[in-house]
């Protein structure tokens, strides 16, 4: 069985975007870039499944700019046996993300694919969906637990308030949660292998699917900034803070 | 212009140096030299021992029992006391809330407090800082609230030295929030042992326990204890500020700092690292002593104002920022001739009088608990950056 | 001219800094800081499976073959967490010397220990007279016939408390200012005649004073030929002021961003403090001297690791640079948190003790400036 897990480049988590002046998108000049979190907890349980025994191949791709490299080199060096990158300098939307995977799907005859369930950069919440609706396979979102059996995937869901056991078949699309796992670190002589593992490179044109955006964004703006603390000596006053600013 | 002292000044600087060498307790001048840190008891001892001899109240006018020296006495007096290595008079009593009571109190509050602050029978501790308000001390929230013949008070001070030891804190409360901040100010006295006061330590970087967070939970407080009129707290605070700048160069303290160092490159078993033959060791411990002579001229001429009825003004800022600069460049250098030594944690060495055995030279453990400890000298008191905010404003005028 | 690091590097310190921020937060560290062992051992377990602890191992011996300059990159990540673990002293310290010095035998079944984490070292190198320079030390061993007797009182043996086998510096012939007749002793902890005094240092890491009396040694405790050592420990030292100076670096850096963090927030004045100029300014020259003192670091680690005529010459050069450095920024970061800078709740007090400890470890910026002037650079 051979698993898909597509892995997006995004600004690391720890940093503090900048909205660019002209309120076009953020300043991603000189920023720390890092694999998107939720796609090193798919990586991670893609890895775990191979090393269960239950898939025999995990292969990552990366739709973007020619540094997206780096980013498939650490989940090779997480585990991960082969990499593609398609690449494009366009701002890729989910759907135009999602026709890309669905034809290496289709070319790589993968059984599983395994998503973040988001990104933290643009927070869409739809490329494992739209995935799901191009070839149409069943999926299993914001995954807490994955168990393949057979030609059987067993999905736990988060869901509000609780958790949803689905069973689907394969061919399936998974998109995971935060509690799926805990992804391991790249360890030296992993990443030193990595070098060592495939990474073709593709054009997003050789797809021959449209990736023209539908939307256009209008405004980015930055949050309210956070006042400045203040330090209170018990739970008493915490409660009476708490009131006096009508949060409670 | 005559730096000399007279007949009598010299006199005078004899009876103080005799009394540093013999006339306080023994054992607290034995951990002086030995450099372990004073405790509460080790304190009191000292200031009573002032006390017996006339000498507690130093700023204090004669008719409450104070010393009615001259600046030059009083100059001769902390140059001695440094010199000695004896113990800082702690401040909080005897220098910071006595000069408020007897300059703004009534005379009920005069009687009632005094006497005991003279006489160190009274623990004092300074309740201006909050967590909120640190150089902007003018924007302090602590509530006073007048309720029949008391004031209830609710809020919290933060880095209250030595709060642990004390009977009583004096702090500056707001009484009014209507007008300009500084205006709504108050100076009021507060027993610790109060229902709803409680203290919680701060731990600093050196390790020790020497600053508090304290809490006022609608403490409830005799509308007597304010000292002087309501809302004029800020501006008493202020004038003492300005006028208590004798000593806080502490020009005596460094330069006895100064000597301790050099007669520890005099010794090749303290100087392990041969820093005496480093020139550029022996460069900074010259421009250190240099910028502490330069240092001593410019307190005598602050001093010199003040006894031709000057007041000392903005200027004395300079003793603040280049007293405590030379404190820690002095620290730094400590650190040096420590070396390697300094590197190991040995607060027994320091807190304890018991005997140890050192790592290296014995002066070693202690160079990087006073190095780190002395960070705050920049800090207390009034930044270095709000001294120079001070300079360049009131002194030049930008 | 490319100073943009290599996959190796990049991944490494990604996954080093990973680490750091889910596992190694200021809590944890302190909490180890105040353990008994003073650091964790299921972390050094880590290290091992993660290959840390083989990355400046030469391949032959199951390493990762990184150079000085890959090092670099480990040590400015783990200065970050303030990393408590004894990777500098058996590292950096021991096994760099065993590589260096080691026969093909002590190589072989030492350094897989060490990867394998099995092995800590500590490299017990400095006396008072002799922090940096080991031609001064006064320990001796003496050959009596097939032996050693080993006398003498080394102090702060960084990690000296938890190491397995401590390397000694010791003379075995010469007199004090000779090169020629520094050997290397390999000895347990608990070794006849060693007493140990282990204790926290200023920092929170660990160290320890080992005296020796009359401590009777094989000719097999000897680490690789005896009298011919000075080459390889001086070399080690010097290799030792770059990755010391990598950890520094680290430190710097989240100094400052913790600190241009907190003038954002801290408000005095109706303003954020960051407002007032003085600290604008005051954080600039933070910025610059940390800038400053990286270029020196990539200056010497690269002059270290292609080994130029005057590459120890450039170790000194980059202590003087992270003494000022670090010195600067430490203070600074202090005085700009103003009370709060100088609690021991808040972190950063921590790094700047940390970073008090690096200026005085391995020569301070007074020692090396002053050997500077002494020996003039080989030009060529
Ligand atoms: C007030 C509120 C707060 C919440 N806060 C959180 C939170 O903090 N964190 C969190 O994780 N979740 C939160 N949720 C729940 C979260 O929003 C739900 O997960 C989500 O609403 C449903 O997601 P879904 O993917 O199952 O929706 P889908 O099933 O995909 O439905 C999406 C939309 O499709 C349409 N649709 C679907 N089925 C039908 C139908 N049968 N007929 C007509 N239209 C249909 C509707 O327009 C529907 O809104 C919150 C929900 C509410 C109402
Ligand atoms: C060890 C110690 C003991 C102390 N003891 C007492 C005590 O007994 N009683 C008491 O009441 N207080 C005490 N203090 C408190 C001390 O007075 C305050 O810490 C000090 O006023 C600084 O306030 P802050 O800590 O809130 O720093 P902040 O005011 O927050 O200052 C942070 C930084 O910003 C700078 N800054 C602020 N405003 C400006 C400006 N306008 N221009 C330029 N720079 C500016 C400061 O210089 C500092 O570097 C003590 C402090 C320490 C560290």
């Amino acid at each position: 069985m051979k698993i898909l897990v597509p892995v997006k480049r995004v600004v690391d988590f720890n940093v503090k975007v900048r909205v660019k002046a002209d309120g076009t998108g953020v300043d991603i000049d000189n920023v720390k870039m890092s694999m998107n979190p939720f796609d090193e907890i798919a990586v991670e349980e893609a890895i775990r499944l191979k090393e269960a025994g239950s898939a025999d191949e995990v292969i990552v791709v990366s739709v973007g700019v020619q540094q997206c490299q780096e980013t498939l080199r650490t989940a090779l060096a997480m585990g991960a046996d082969r990499a593609i990158l398609v690449k494009t300098d366009a701002l890729v939307e989910p759907l135009a993300v999602a026709k890309i995977l669905a034809k290496i799907a289709e070319e790589e005859g993968t059984n599983l694919v395994i998503l973040g369930k988001q990104s933290i950069d643009d927070d869409c919440n739809q490329t494992g969906q739209m995935l799901a609706a191009l070839i149409g396979r069943p999926q299993g979102t914001f995954a807490s637990e994955v168990v393949v059996e057979d030609d059987k995937v067993t999905v736990i869901r988060e869901v509000d308030g609780g958790l949803e056991t689905i069973s689907m078949s394969l061919p399936a699309i998974v998109t995971a949660d935060l509690r799926l796992n805990e992804p391991r670190y790249a360890s030296l002589p992993n990443i030193m292998k990595a070098k060592r593992k495939p990474l073709s490179e593709k054009m997003a044109e050789d797809y021959g699917v449209d990736l023209k955006p539908r939307h256009k964004i209008i405004a980015i703006s930055e949050p309210v900034t956070r006042e400045a603390g203040i330090k209170v000596a018990d739970v008493t006053e915490l409660v009476a803070k708490l009131k006096s600013v009508g949060a409670i | 212009m005559d730096v000399n002292f007279t007949t009598a000044d010299l006199t005078f600087q004899k009876e103080v140096r005799n009394f540093f060498q013999n006339e306080y307790p023994m054992d607290i001048r034995e951990k002086q030299e030995k450099g372990i840190y004073l405790k509460k008891d080790d304190h009191i001892r000292f200031q009573k021992a002032l006390y017996d001899k006339g000498w507690a109240g130093i700023n204090w006018p004669v008719e409450y029992g104070g010393t009615g020296w001259s600046a030059t006495q009083k100059y001769i007096f902390f140059s001695e006391s440094g010199e000695a290595k004896a113990p800082r008079i702690v401040p909080f009593g005897l220098s910071m809330v006595a000069p408020v009571i007897f300059s703004y109190g009534n005379d009920e509050q005069k009687q009632r407090f005094l006497p005991d602050i003279l006489a160190s029978n009274i623990w004092w501790c300074q309740g201006y800082s909050e967590p909120n308000s640190g150089s902007d001390l003018a924007s302090l929230k602590t509530k006073a609230i007048k309720d029949g013949d008391d004031y209830i008070i609710s809020g919290t001070k933060t880095w209250t030295t030595l709060g642990q030891y004390a009977d009583w804190i004096f702090c500056l409360v707001r009484t009014d929030d209507s007008g300009r901040k500084q205006e709504g100010i108050s100076f009021i006295l507060i027993d610790m042992k109060t229902p709803g006061v409680s203290i919680t330590p701060i731990i600093t970087i050196d390790g020790t326990h020497e600053v508090n967070e304290v809490h006022f939970d609608a403490v409830r407080i005799p509308a007597k204890n304010l000292i002087g009129e309501e809302g004029k707290g800020w501006t008493y605070a202020k004038v003492l500020l300005t006028h208590e700048r004798t000593g806080i160069a502490r020009v005596g303290e460094s330069r006895a700092r100064l000597n301790a160092l050099k007669e520890l490159l005099d010794n090749p078993s303290n100087d392990v690292h041969n820093l005496s033959q480093n020139t550029i060791f022996m460069t900074r411990l010259l421009e250190v002593e240099i910028e502490l002579k330069a240092l001593e001229y410019t307190e005598l001429r602050v001093l010199s104002a003040i006894s031709t009825g000057k007041a000392p003004g903005p200027k004395s800022s300079i003793l603040k920022i280049r007293g405590t600069e030379i404190i820690q460049t002095l620290d730094e250098l400590f650190l040096e001739i420590g070396g390697i030594h300094s590197l190991p944690y040995l607060p027994d060495q320091y807190c304890d009088a018991s005997d140890f055995e050192a790592i290296g030279p014995s002066f070693a453990a202690k160079t990087t608990a006073t190095y780190y400890n002395n960070r705050k000298v920049s800090i207390y008191g009034g930044t270095n950056e709000i001294q120079k905010n001070i300079i360049a404003k009131q002194v030049l005028g930008l | 001219m490319d100073f943009s690091l290599s996959d190796l590097q990049q991944m490494m310190q990604d996954s080093v800094s990973k680490f750091i921020q889910k596992d190694y937060d200021f809590e944890t560290r302190q909490s180890l800081v105040n353990s008994d062992l003073g650091y964790s051992e299921d972390n050094w377990k880590l290290f091992s499976d993660l290959g840390w602890l083989g990355l400046p191992i030469n391949a032959e011996y199951g390493g990762i073959g990184g150079n000085l300059i890959d090092t670099i990159f480990l040590q400015e990540e783990l200065g970050k967490g303030l990393v408590v673990e004894p990777i500098f002293s058996t590292l950096m310290l021991g096994a760099n010397l065993v590589q260096k010095h080691g026969s093909s035998e002590q190589k072989t079944t030492m350094l897989e220990d060490v990867i394998s984490g099995k092995l800590k070292l500590a490299l017990a190198h400095a006396e008072g007279p002799a922090a940096f320079d080991i031609t001064q030390i006064s320990t001796t061993a003496r050959k009596e016939g097939d032996k050693y007797i080993l006398n003498g009182h080394k102090s702060v043996v960084i990690g000296g408390a938890s190491a397995d086998k401590i390397l000694i510096c010791a003379r075995t012939s010469g007199k004090v200012g000779d090169e020629n007749g520094i050997s290397i002793f390999i000895i347990n902890p608990d070794q006849q005649g060693t007493s140990t005094r282990a204790y926290t240092t200023n920092d929170g890491m660990r160290a320890a004073d080992i005296k020796f009396n009359q401590v009777i040694l094989d000719a097999t405790s000897l680490l690789g030929e005896a009298d011919t050592a000075f080459n390889a420990v001086d070399q080690v030292l010097h290799e030792a002021i770059v990755a010391l100076s990598a950890e520094a670096i680290g430190i710097m850096g989240v100094l400052i961003d913790k600190t241009a963090e907190y003038l954002r927030t801290r408000q005095q004045f109706g303003n954020a403090i960051g407002r007032f100029q003085v600290l604008q300014h005051r954080m600039a020259d933070m910025f610059m001297e940390t800038e400053q003192a990286k270029s020196m670091l990539y200056f010497a680690a690269i002059e270290m690791a292609e080994n130029k005529t005057n590459a120890k010459r450039a170790a000194k050069m980059l202590k003087v640079k992270i003494g000022s450095a670090t010195r600067f920024v430490g203070q600074q970061a202090v005085q700009l948190h103003g009370g709060m800078g100088v609690s021991d709740e808040l972190d950063i007090g921590h790094y700047f003790k940390r970073l008090t400890s690096i200026n005085t470890l391995l020569g301070s910026k007074d020692y090396h400036l002053n050997e500077l002037i002494k020996i003039p650079a080989i030009r060529q």
